[in-house]
């Protein structure tokens, strides 16, 4: 109490002595950057610490379990990112919650991604974090239409709905789900909305009609054109990131392969 | 302004085909061929001596920025914003005007590079007004662009900016000199390509300014074309100012119908209407260019619409009703009528597959009597060899003849750009161009020979004094213009020239497929017509009058009420309410060329297809789909329900009109001259006048560009003076 | 695309993939059958307790409808998904979590038929389709 009242006082006193004396070498400072050094304000400093405890524990949980584990990577956000086969789920996310130097017991969220040009098109997404190591950690699997994952409710609690939402707006099913069902669109709705396929304005519009006395659901029809913007300049933006031409043009049926030159 | 892909433009005029050689000949052995080795920021690069660097940059795909350079116009090299570094050379240089040097190192991207575009884009924009959120180039500006990509991200502008008067050029094109950035394109164009040379520069430094100097106006009949040329907003669309923005409309490529020439064009439209028509690059027909009628026109569309079918009740007046009443109406009228009794008119902005579904329906009736109102002489070839009535060696295919006799037409204004194309031809490629029949305005000289028919004969005996040149010309051309063959005399025209083709083919000793001999139509959808076996003109209809007659957007007045009798029942289908839906008994609302997917003939033989950019107003609907409606209720169902099964009876009647974007070589010139020679050789004495005399005529040609009210703002600025259209200017 | 599609075709048909409940088609066509049979017992439920105006037969009827509008489906899993999406509308039906509005939606009243021959077409507008 009394060392915590003088380191008090003493961080008061020795603050006013201090000013003038860090204004001074402020000053040396700031004369010394503008002659020597560049600063780029706009820069995220890359903070090589992170990145590299982030990795090494990447590595750690690679090697603790290769069989599901496909890809680790760590953005250059200082995310740690686990690419995991689809069926491992389960198994990696029980040695995330429990192994003694993950600990990752809470799951903050859990989603998909579609990505439609795949074959496994949906992506999905678990953000896990650890209060005792103050650390988070993403676990990535793939899936398409018709493939169910194992649902992380044993796991995990929180995600009961979670993957309901992901059930209803992608149309991922989950086994072993205690209670998968609708959770966001309306009683009837046909459609999982959150695909890339599926319109912004939807299939059907509602009206209540006075004949039928109650809310009629009818295919939609936009009073307004579609405002669809093209925003591409005709000046190329980035010619430094040219994807590469394709190897050979397309043949059509009969062609002869040309010679290679 | 237009905006291209690299990959597509060509390099020279006339020079796509050398470019092809030289990336095949790379691969080939680089010593044997003279090309040159250059290197685009490392990577080489084989190009032809005398190509720019900027050309060769092209090549390797690096597209140099630059405001005073395009492809199609001489090099001025003023705007200084294509200033490149070169490896060892001392100063930057003007990547489109210098020519490349063996063994360079161009660097797109160095910091000198870098820094030169950023001093001349502070330069350019130390003069120019903050105009940006009321310019109509907003959005597809040059200078907007190249600013965000090349130019700096802050200013040191603290001085004050000079501000120029606006010039008063005509009722199409806004002129806001303070914008303009004097890179001269439009001047160039102006004279090189519109053959006009009205714009031009005074004063020097600063105090430069582009204009006519005296109070003139711009009047060519491709001066629209200037609006996409200028790189900022000094020259912009008067008709199209303020209503709307680049980014917002939706692009439908087309085709132009209101000449026979078929350009190709970008119908921008939003919210389902037309918002201006752009030109789109065609090589082989109208390059980049458009004419002032294809592209100001549109408004047309918007006015004097038929959008109900309107039937006549007992006191004569038309009154609309449901698309039931109107064709059971018309069936009514056609029941028990069969063979000439029915007869059909079209006009000029049909497309193939209405004319093939109304051949197909008359023909189940019996009744072979389907006649278009531009009159073709049927006697001789006729229509029955199809080189004798297309422009057979194609618009493209003038850039290679050394001598062209024009008989009877007035291109600068039938075709324009067909016209620009000799233009072009006569000015790089040395093209000598005679003329026979009444004195024109063309933006070349030529001789003039003549005016009557008489003259074509003496040329085709041999007596001219221009035969003999004709005989020493190495690719001569003839055209025969359309409007000389309405005449009654139209086959004797149509022998003489024959027979001078003919004769210059063979002198020559050009090889086989040469062709010389040339008709140039002035509406769309003659050569579509010919094709599936209309007669030209309405001289059956005359002497047999029917009972029941049906016009198909024939507009042009060559049959009216008196020279039928008084009973003819008259159907009208068409989209403007111009001259033929007055007469009518029945009115069928159909749609316009930018609402239907159709195909559409130009004079070379070249089938193309316009495609939906909106949908057609109140109740109209497609022709051809009115036309099976109506067979329908008359009991001949035709056998096609959608567009496909269209296009293959097209197909069926003749391959090549759905073969698009692909000419269809005729031939038989021989043949075809031989059945000439066996008509009424008499021609008449008058003199061979064209219909399009001066640009007055030029503007209010069809239907549509009748309904316009920016062709009538061209009439009457063309005959009472640019101040007589003058309006209060908003900004 | 095409290419894909068979070589997807010939892979589902070589390669094993993960069954969603039945590996077969007998067994889905086993749940199809007791889907249907817990829906042709809810329908009277069902009209009486939201009150509606139709009767148990056009209920019926409109089952065997949609039962009928995915018969031609041969996949196992495709058949198990629609199968999870029937009972989990079996389910908000029987809970009375739908409303009645939501149940009429299946019957379409108000929407007029879409023509298919060209005369009808023709006279509704400019719709190819």
């Amino acid at each position: 109490m009394a060392a915590s009242l003088v380191r008090f006082v003493r961080g008061g006193l020795g603050r006013s002595f201090n000013i003038a004396r860090t204004s001074c070498l402020l000053q040396q400072q700031t004369r010394l950057q503008s002659s020597t050094t560049e600063t780029s304000p706009t820069v995220r400093p890359k903070d090589s610490v992170t990145h590299n405890q982030l990795t090494a524990f990447g590595e750690y949980v690679a090697e603790m379990m290769p069989k599901y584990i496909q890809q680790v990577q760590v953005t250059c956000f200082n995310e740690l990112e686990v690419m995991i086969h689809p069926d491992g789920v389960i198994p990696v996310l029980t040695f995330l919650r429990d192994h003694t130097n993950a600990q990752f017991r809470n799951l903050i969220d859990l989603t998909a991604v579609d990505i439609p040009t795949r074959q496994n098109r949906f992506e999905i997404v678990y953000n896990l974090l650890s209060l005792r190591y103050n650390s988070r950690i993403r676990v990535k699997t793939y899936t398409d239409e018709l493939t169910p994952v194992d649902s992380a409710v044993p796991v995990h609690m929180a995600a009961i709905w979670y993957e309901r939402e992901i059930w209803d707006m992608f149309g991922v099913f989950f086994a072993n789900h205690p209670d998968l069902r609708r959770i966001l669109t309306d009683y009837g709705f046909e459609g999982h909305p959150f695909r890339k396929d599926f319109p912004l304005s939807g299939y059907v519009e509602v009206r209540y009609d006075d004949e039928m006395k109650r809310v009629v659901a009818e295919p939609v029809e936009l009073s307004q054109e579609f405002r669809k913007f093209d925003l591409n300049t005709p000046w190329e933006v980035f010619p430094a990131y040219r994807e590469p031409k394709e190897a050979t043009p397309k043949l059509e049926a009969g062609d002869k392969v040309p010679e290679k030159k | 302004m237009l905006r291209l892909p690299v990959v597509s433009r060509g390099l020279f005029p006339g020079a796509a085909a050398a470019a092809n050689n030289v990336r095949t000949a790379a691969t080939a052995a680089a010593a044997a061929s003279n090309l040159v080795e250059v290197f685009v920021d490392g990577k080489p690069v084989m190009v032809e001596p005398g190509t720019t660097v900027l050309q060769a940059c092209e090549k390797v795909g690096m597209q140099i920025p630059r405001f005073c350079y395009h492809e199609r116009l001489s090099v001025a090299g003023n705007c200084r914003m294509c200033l490149v570094e070169i490896e060892k050379v001392p100063k930057p240089v003007a990547a489109c005007a210098m020519p490349v040097m063996k063994g360079w190192n161009i660097l797109t991207n160095s910091d000198k590079t870098r820094k030169a575009r950023e001093g001349v884009m502070e330069f350019l924009l130390a003069n120019h007004p903050l105009d940006c959120p009321i310019c109509d180039q907003g959005g597809e500006c040059d200078l907007q662009d190249q600013s965000m990509q090349f130019g700096s991200d802050r200013s040191r502008f603290t001085e004050g900016k000079r501000a120029v008067e606006d010039k008063n050029i005509g009722p199409l094109i806004k002129t806001i000199m303070t914008r303009c950035i004097q890179c001269t394109r439009c001047v160039r164009f102006a004279s090189e390509i519109a053959g006009v040379e009205d714009l031009g520069t005074t004063g020097r430094g600063n105090d430069l300014q582009i204009g006519t100097y005296v109070e003139k106006m711009f009047m060519s009949e491709l001066s629209g074309n200037v609006i996409d040329i200028c790189p900022v907003g000094a020259l912009t669309s008067k008709p199209y100012a303020f209503t709307a923005r680049p980014w917002e409309t939706r692009k439908t490529e087309s085709i132009d119908v209101l000449d026979a020439l078929g350009s190709n064009i970008v119908v921008s439209t939003r919210g389902g209407e037309v918002m201006r028509i752009l030109p789109r690059l065609n090589e082989d027909i109208n390059e980049e260019w458009i004419s002032d009628k294809t592209r100001f026109a549109y408004d047309g569309l918007k006015r004097q619409r038929l959008t109900e079918p309107l039937v006549k009740n007992e006191s004569g007046q038309l009154v609309p009703t449901t698309w039931e009443d109107a064709l059971t109406r018309v069936a009514g009228a056609m029941q028990g009528v069969e063979g000439n009794d029915i007869a059909a008119v079209v006009g000029g902005l049909v497309d193939a597959e209405a004319l093939v579904s109304l051949k197909d329906l008359l023909n189940r009736l019996n009744s072979d009597n389907l006649c278009t109102e531009e009159v073709f002489p049927l006697a001789g070839a006729g229509s029955d060899l199809r080189s004798n009535y297309l422009l057979n060696t194609g618009i493209a295919g003038i850039e290679e003849a050394d001598l062209l006799l024009l008989v009877g037409t007035n291109p600068r204004y039938e075709a324009p750009l067909f016209n620009a194309r000799i233009r072009k031809s006569w000015l790089h490629n040395e093209l000598q161009v005679a003329l026979v029949g009444k004195e024109v305005d063309l933006s070349y000289t030529y001789d003039h020979l003549g005016e009557s028919a008489k003259v074509l004969q003496e040329i085709a005996s041999g007596s001219h004094s221009f035969s003999k040149i004709l005989a020493k010309a190495k690719h001569p051309v003839v055209v025969v213009g359309s409007s000389c063959l309405q005449r009654e005399d139209g086959a004797a025209i149509m022998a003489a020239v024959s027979t001078i083709s003919q004769n210059a083919l063979v002198s020559s000793g050009v090889e086989e497929t040469w062709k010389v001999l040339n008709v140039l139509h002035r509406v769309a959808s003659q050569v579509a017509a010919l094709d599936l076996g209309y007669k030209p003109g309405v001289n059956t209809i005359r002497t047999n009058p029917p009972k029941v007659l049906f016009f198909l957007g024939a507009d042009a007045g060559c049959i009216t009420r008196q020279d039928l009798p008084k009973n003819c029942f008259i159907i009208y289908q068409g989209h403007h309410g111009d001259f033929g839906a007055p007469m009518a008994d029945v009115i069928l609302p159909g749609a316009a060329y930018t609402e239907k997917c159709g195909t559409y003939v130009n004079t070379e033989g070249r089938a193309q297809q316009t495609k939906i950019a909106v949908t057609p107003p109140g109740a109209a609907r497609e022709d051809w789909m009115i036309i099976r409606a109506l067979s329908e209720h008359a009991g001949v169902t035709l056998p096609y329900d959608t567009l496909n099964e269209v296009r293959a009876r097209l197909a069926q009647v003749s391959p090549n009109l759905v073969r698009y974007d692909d000419i269809e070589e005729a031939n038989y010139f021989k043949q075809a001259h031989e059945l000439a020679q066996t008509v009424n050789q008499a021609v008449l004495t008058e003199p061979l006048v064209p219909q399009q005399l001066t640009v007055r005529d030029f503007y209010m040609t069809d239907p549509i560009s009748r309904a316009s009210q920016t062709m009538a703002k061209c009439v009457k600025a063309v005959t009472e003076g640019a101040q007589a259209v003058d309006e209060p200017a908003i900004c | 695309m095409a290419s894909t599609a068979a070589t997807r075709a010939a892979a589902a048909a070589s390669k094993v993939v993960k069954p969603i409940f039945s590996r077969d088609l007998d067994e889905a066509k086993r749940r199809v059958r007791e889907l249907y049979r817990a829906w042709y017992r809810e329908v009277p439920n069902t009209v009486a307790v939201f009150q509606l105006d139709i009767t148990v037969g056009q209920g019926r009827d409109k089952v065997r409808e949609m039962f009928d509008k995915n018969k031609h489906v041969t996949d196992p899993r495709v058949i198990d998904l629609l199968v999870v999406k029937g009972k989990m509308e079996l389910q908000e039906t029987i809970q009375v979590w739908k409303q009645k509005t939501h149940v009429m939606r299946y019957f379409h009243e108000t929407e007029e038929p879409r023509p298919t021959d060209f005369m009808s077409k023709f006279y509704r507008g400019h719709d190819p389709v």
